[in-house]
């Protein structure tokens, strides 16, 4: 009926049946007794943030890099310390007592034991682990440090493998008798020599390789020989004794770089060359640097990196005692400790003068400064709170100074959300190696946003991008069909009412731990769904965006997030001091509950889950510092196992052409598209004219041609035979720019498509209502192209007929070509945004338009800025009537014209072609707060609040 | 405790070796001692740390710029925003105004005293009693586009122009005239704007012809009917003085020669003045009738164009003008009611600002007689460019506020910024735009 998406489903079941199965899915992850595998993450004060890599995605990339044989830089291994501990604790993994009834109190006490465990590990386990100690995955990395070890001993060669252990299952492990884990898990088979009874007890036999098992990892990397023997296991020595113990260590899906002493009988020769220049050549899984960026390696590479460009960030303290014999005692917080910046360190008296002569000169706080160093301008930003003052420095050549004050804004409220304050977040000592890693993410993304980024991304996000769009107080919002959103959002409710056996009070009779205050979805970046108010929403995504989860989820690259921490909503921690204090008298009645909260937010594959959880109120109050509770974990993973059945519906979606359309730049100027397209013009009548005729000054005429025209899946007026000519001609095309907007028409027949969205509404009657009030020549073309637009609404009056007719190109530019860009979208009150997607700009390759992209972004970063200002003045209209408007006043529609010429232009004798394009930013405020920003080509004059108004028809909220 | 008045700017000028202050001009209230001394010793705590404290801005558009001259005086502009309206982040925009008032400022200070004495610094006692015959100009400096003659020179940095409707025979009169004063240098001002000059004075550095009409209007405000002034020329010769002769033809207009120690002024007046400009005495009348519009009565302006600047970017003029606002009774009043001369004048200023801050490129004509380490830390070094930031070329932008909506535009040859009320639709701001400049450049031939 509904459920088109997932097709082992049957129609004809009904809601609830889907319930069931959603309950069973949870029930089984409730009972099986599986310890969850980032247990010993968790920190000593509850945090935890565990990644895993999809094993696909591990596998994959390793046998990528077998085959290109490149060089090994990065090499995982389990630190002995780390492997002895854990082995006088004797653990067992996975655990095989089945114990499906257990009692729940039970098996909660037996969690908290375990849970202590790593705290207690933790302690020694500090010291090893470099400047940040983040709780990282048990993957640790350490560059050429055994490099050394092949030399010196020839026999020696290392082979890396990737072992799964989940892939064994819940069942116990198998029986020594029977090869046990080595045999199992690695797939090398070894007999324990005949003499001896009992395997396990020997004196600590070499490992020799008697055989190996078919498709197991052993076999499958190719290097490991019969009769080698097995000597080490990432770096810890193993003999027959400790072999099980040790694999038995390894938690998850994961590298492991096994040590083998190679029997080479052809001699030293020989060997010699299979051993120095094979195992050298073990590739690294190229594993993202985000990724390892987020598991806390690498950073102090990156940084040096970054090294010679001036930044720094550091929290002083205002209050100097001048008694006090220690020489930088006002420094509470700083990073990075390099040479540039030390010398902005060096001038820190000059922060600390200004921002206390500042506000008694002007009466105003300070709130940025500028020097030169070296050549280099340094944008400083500042934030005082109480006695003390974060200051951070940027290269302005990254961050201007127009976005300074946003950058600065999101970083304390990150912190605050993190750490209630900023006081508590830099007072703390121990807190000092995770704002390390924090403030290493933030000046990475600022100044070395590509290193951060796959390589597999088509356009790496430049820093306009980042500083627009993580700087609008909205989340990337993808509208989904609604009845896709709807079966979302009833499993987002329904996890959030907590109703499931486990979670409810009467099941034990004792008090939950947690309330689930909402939560939010988002798949592959883009925000689907979400039930939480919009600050917290913003909170929400503020920790995201520092941490890159958005990206990262991006990519097929997460095998399971957790991350579990307190976090402290602006909105709920910070006002109820003040709000209660005072309303207590004034209003008796409902009051916020001064309670605790804690984030979770959960990944699997595409999706991300994040979960705001309230400790206290009708909870039971949380004591101490509680770390991830697995049932609430557990329950988050259901529902996104529950939600991999909509991937295909959501792939669609993404999958689906651009709606509204958008243009390639490079379609527009004339040159580039002859050029590019001189070869195929000549056998397409269709390319030719396009790449011949399209001129800014003809193109407002160029609908009345329509045969080039319907490529830009604008108005094709006339009947088929010119569409289909227009088809033959770009499909036999499917490179260059032009291939990208007609590769989407598989489903180019409008019946199919009509029955696949038959619900769906095109956004031509809106266009057409909104053109209607200006007398705009927006007309509505005929529907050839089917381009889905998903409305939220059914418009309930129209007919079959009209339906029909309305069935037409989404186009939100007015004119009969389509001019439209790109655009972004912001629903200030909701705190969305919405903008092409990645995929839709990915389709339209070209050279210009990335440009014309990042020129976008970098102009809205001025326009938005424009809006900024006028917008406190708005507040303080009321009171502030009378007096005198200072500066531009407030501004609600700004644009600028940008002319654009192909790169390279070597014709001597000719003017390089050029390109004209607007970009308009324009505030609404009714009906409803909106800010929007679109990029259009200049050949029709547009009204950006019709677009807007088109443009949010869209919105299915 | 707050110790400016809101909206003001305050100037304070230092030795910058030994911060002794020379002068503080702008505010009402002065700053104290100690305030100043930490303010020049921030800058100088930084220099010795081999950074340069360019500027610094509050969260009420509070702004502070420093600067040193010459490596001897230091200049800082305080504005203090004070309504927290203005510009609260409107970053850059009030930067360019001080740092142009700074630059100003220093020039005037060479135009009347002289380079050296200034770089030299032998006497500050004596420097601190010379500089107070700068007073005048620089609070004329200060006051900016809130002046009367509504002037945008200053900021632009472009020579504010009047065209005159009969150029030819006053740019006839004007030669002859010059000749006649053993000089090449000669300009013709009514009111306050350069109806013509000789080639020569042209020639001048912007910045110089800029100044010296803020100098001309002052000494005219005086109300004298002539005068003769030792001037330096900040670039030209900033260590020779020249002498600057002006004349009152007729009230509101100004004649100007940049000579040597000849002819003396009871002779010029005497003997030249009548002689040349007697019989030009209607096309002055003419040109004074042209008034505060600068353009000519051939050139008709669209009727929904409230205020304009344009700028001639090869020659570095300007022509600007604000409609008198006829209050049409006939009309009821609108929601929107049109902004005031004084008010068109000032956004039209702020838009310009904010125009070039963030899109146009500044015209920015280097004085070759700085010191490289000094050029190292004016202009655009230390202010961020903005524009370098975009990948392609802005030509035209518009803003559309509450009161007006700004229109600007650039092509090779020209920038014009217009203002025009709420009620032109948004789409025609841009045939608004085209066709007035090519109504002003094809009649007139600016």
């Amino acid at each position: 009926m509904m459920f088109n998406i997932a097709t082992d489903r049957g129609t004809s079941r009904s809601i609830s049946g889907n319930f069931e199965d959603f309950d069973s899915i949870r029930r089984v992850l409730l009972y099986s007794d599986l310890e969850p595998e980032w247990l010993d993450d968790v920190q000593k004060n509850g945090e935890l943030f565990y990644l895993e890599l999809s094993e696909g995605e591990e596998e994959a990339a390793l046998a990528q890099a077998a085959a290109n044989n490149g060089l090994s830089t990065n090499r995982v291994h389990f630190s002995e310390k780390e492997v002895e501990i854990i082995s006088e604790e004797c653990r067992k993994r996975p655990d095989g007592t089945p114990t499906k009834a257990e009692p729940k109190l039970k098996r909660l006490a037996r969690i908290l034991r375990r849970k202590r465990q790593p705290s207690q590990r933790s302690g020694p386990d500090g010291g090893a682990k470099d400047s940040s100690s983040l709780p990282t995955s048990i993957l640790k990395n350490q560059v050429g440090q055994r490099a050394g070890l092949v030399v010196q001993q020839q026999q020696l060669k290392e082979v890396c493998v990737y072992l799964n252990p989940k892939r064994l299952g819940s069942c116990s492990p198998p029986p020594p008798e029977r090869g046990g884990l080595l045999e199992a898990l690695l797939g090398v088979v070894h007999r324990p020599s005949w003499g001896q009874g009992d395997p396990v007890g020997g004196r600590g036999e070499r490992i020799a390789v008697h055989g190996l098992v078919p498709n197991s990892p052993a076999i499958k990397c190719a290097q490991i020989l019969i009769g080698d023997d097995l000597v080490a296991v990432d770096d810890v020595d193993v003999t027959t004794e400790n072999i099980e113990r040790v694999l038995s260590c390894i938690p998850g899906p994961t590298q492991v770089k096994l040590t083998l002493v190679t029997a080479s009988p052809g001699g030293p020769g020989e060997g010699g060359v299979d051993v120095s220049s094979a195992p050298r050549l073990r590739p690294a899984p190229p594993v993202s640097q985000l990724v390892r960026l987020l598991w806390g390696e690498d950073t102090v590479e990156l940084q040096m990196s970054i090294g010679h460009i001036p930044h720094i960030v550091m929290y002083l303290s205002l209050k100097l005692d001048s008694d006090s014999p220690l020489e930088e005692q006002e420094i509470l917080y700083q990073y990075p400790v390099s040479e540039a910046s030390s010398q902005l360190k060096g001038v820190r008296g000059i922060f600390l003068t200004l921002c206390d002569m500042l506000e008694n000169v002007t009466g105003g706080q300070i709130v940025s400064s500028s020097l030169l160093l070296s050549k280099q301008l340094v944008h400083v930003g500042y934030w005082k709170e109480s006695n003390h003052l974060l200051v951070i420095g940027l290269p302005a050549e990254r961050v201007p100074l127009l976005s300074l004050q946003t950058v600065v804004g999101g970083v304390v409220r990150t912190l605050n959300v993190m750490y209630g304050s900023l006081g508590s977040a830099f007072c703390q000592v121990d807190h000092a190696p995770r704002l390390d890693h924090f403030f290493c993410l933030f000046f990475q993304q600022l100044i070395h946003p590509s290193r951060l980024s796959d390589s597999s991304v088509a356009t790496p996000p430049d820093v306009s991008e980042t500083l627009f769009l993580y700087g609008l107080p909205a989340v990337r919002w993808l509208t989904l069909p609604p009845e896709i959103k709807m079966e979302v959002d009833t499993v987002l409710s329904d996890f959030e009412s907590s109703d499931f056996g486990e979670m409810s009070e009467d099941f034990y009779g004792m008090r939950r731990l947690y309330v689930t205050l909402g939560s939010c979805l988002f798949y592959k970046g883009y925000l689907i769904a979400n039930h939480l108010p919009k600050e917290d929403l913003l909170d929400v995504c503020l920790y995201c965006q520092h941490y890159c989860l958005l990206p990262l989820a991006a990519e097929q690259r997460v095998g399971q997030l957790v991350i579990w921490r307190e976090v402290f909503p602006r909105h709920r921690t910070q006002n109820p001091q003040t709000q209660t204090n005072n309303n207590h008298r004034t209003r008796p009645g409902y009051c916020q509950p001064q309670g605790r909260y804690f984030l979770l937010i959960v990944g699997l594959r595409h999706f991300m889950q994040c979960v705001l959880l309230e400790a206290g109120g009708c909870a039971s109050p949380a004591l101490g510092a509680p770390g991830p509770d697995c049932v609430y974990v557990d329950q988050v993973k259901a529902t996104l196992l529950q939600l991999e059945g909509l991937d295909v519906g959501m792939e669609e979606r993404l999958a689906a052409p651009p709606a509204p359309c958008l243009s390639c730049a490079d379609w527009f100027l004339p040159s580039s598209a002859r050029d590019r397209l001189d070869t195929m013009a000549a056998s397409s009548p269709v390319l030719s004219k396009l790449a011949g005729a399209v001129k800014p000054s003809s193109s407002a005429q160029g609908g009345v041609k329509g045969v080039g025209r319907s490529l830009f899946g604008g108005g094709a007026r006339r009947p088929s035979p010119q569409r289909s000519q227009s088809d033959s001609g770009s499909e036999g095309q499917p490179e260059g720019g032009v291939g990208g907007q007609t590769g989407l028409s598989p489903h180019s027949t409008p019946d199919s498509a009509r029955k696949l969205d038959g619900r769906r509404d095109s956004l031509g009657s809106g266009g057409s209502d909104g053109s209607g009030a200006s007398g705009s020549i927006f007309k509505i073309p005929k529907m050839k192209h089917p381009n889905p637009f998903y409305l939220g609404t059914l418009k309930k009056s129209l007919t079959e007929r009209e339906t029909e007719e309305m069935y037409h190109t989404i186009k939100l530019t007015s004119g009969a070509e389509n001019t439209l860009f790109h655009y972004v979208l912001m629903e200030t009150v909701q705190g969305i945004f919405i903008a092409p997607t990645h995929r839709e700009l990915a389709q339209l390759s070209g050279s210009i338009h990335p440009r014309l992209i990042r020129n976008f972004h970098h102009c809205c970063l001025s326009i938005r800025a424009t809006f900024q200002q006028s917008l406190p003045s708005r507040v303080r209209r009321g009171t502030d009537r009378p007096q005198r408007t200072h500066g531009l006043g407030p501004v609600k529609e700004h644009g600028v014209l940008f002319q654009c010429k192909p790169e390279n232009w070597t014709d001597q004798r000719k003017a390089a072609p050029t390109m004209t394009y607007w970009v308009i930013g324009r505030m609404l405020l009714e009906p409803i707060p909106q800010e929007f920003y679109v990029c259009f080509h200049d050949s029709v004059a547009e009204v950006p609040v019709e677009m807007a108004f088109r443009l949010s028809f869209g919105l299915a909220l | 405790m707050m110790l400016q008045q809101a909206g003001s700017v305050q100037l304070l000028c230092l030795t910058a070796n030994s911060g002794v202050p020379l002068f503080t001009r702008g505010a009402s209230k002065q700053l104290p001692f100690s305030i100043i001394g930490s303010l020049n010793g921030v800058h100088m705590f930084g220099a010795g740390q081999g950074v340069v404290l360019a500027g610094c801005e509050t969260d009420r558009g509070g702004r502070m710029v420093w600067r040193v001259f010459q490596d001897s005086v230091m200049l800082i502009a305080v504005s203090s925003g004070g309504q927290a309206q203005q510009e609260g982040g409107g970053a850059g925009q009030e930067d360019l105004h001080l740092r142009r008032l700074l630059e100003n400022v220093w020039n005037c200070m060479v135009l009347v005293l002289g380079q050296d004495e200034l770089a030299s610094l032998r006497n500050v006692e004596r420097l601190k009693r010379d500089l107070r015959s700068c007073y005048r100009l620089i609070d004329q400096l200060l006051e900016g586009g809130q002046g009367q003659e509504g002037t945008m020179g200053d900021l632009t940095h472009c020579a504010d122009c009047l065209l005159p409707p009969n150029a030819t025979l006053l740019q006839e009169g004007l030669d002859g005239f010059t000749q006649a004063a053993d000089s090449e240098f000669g300009c013709l001002m009514i009111h306050g704007r350069i109806a013509t000059a000789t080639e020569k004075w042209w020639r001048l550095a912007p910045q110089e012809v800029v100044l010296l009409s803020v100098l001309a209007r002052s000494l005219s405000l005086s109300g004298s009917a002539s005068c003769d002034t030792p001037v330096f020329l900040p670039q030209g010769s900033p260590t020779v003085a020249h002498r600057l002769l002006r004349f009152q033809l007729l009230p509101g207009a100004d004649v100007c020669v940049l000579c040597g120690p000849s002819p003396t002024l009871h002779r010029a007046e005497n003997e030249l003045v009548g002689c040349f400009w007697s019989p030009l005495l209607e096309a002055l009348r003419g040109s004074l009738a042209v008034g505060e519009r600068c353009l000519p009565g051939s050139v008709t302006l669209r009727p929904d164009v409230l205020a304009l600047l344009l700028i001639n970017r090869e020659s570095r003029r300007s022509v600007s003008c604000v409609k008198a606002i006829i209050t049409n009774h006939s009309h009821p009043p609108s929601d929107h009611p049109l902004p005031s001369k004084a008010r068109c004048w000032e956004l039209l200023r702020l838009f310009y600002t904010f125009t070039t801050t963030r899109y146009f490129p500044l015209e920015e004509t280097q004085a070759p007689a700085l010191t490289p380490g000094e050029k190292a830390q004016c202009g655009d070094s230390l202010r961020e460019d903005f524009a370098l930031g975009f990948s392609h070329q802005p030509l035209q932008c518009y803003l559309v506020t509450e009161e007006c909506k700004c229109f600007g535009l650039q092509t090779a040859q020209h920038q014009l910024y217009l203002l025009t009320p709420l009620s032109v639709p948004t789409f025609a701001l841009r045939s608004v735009a085209t066709q007035t400049l090519s109504a002003v450049t094809l009649a007139t031939g600016f």
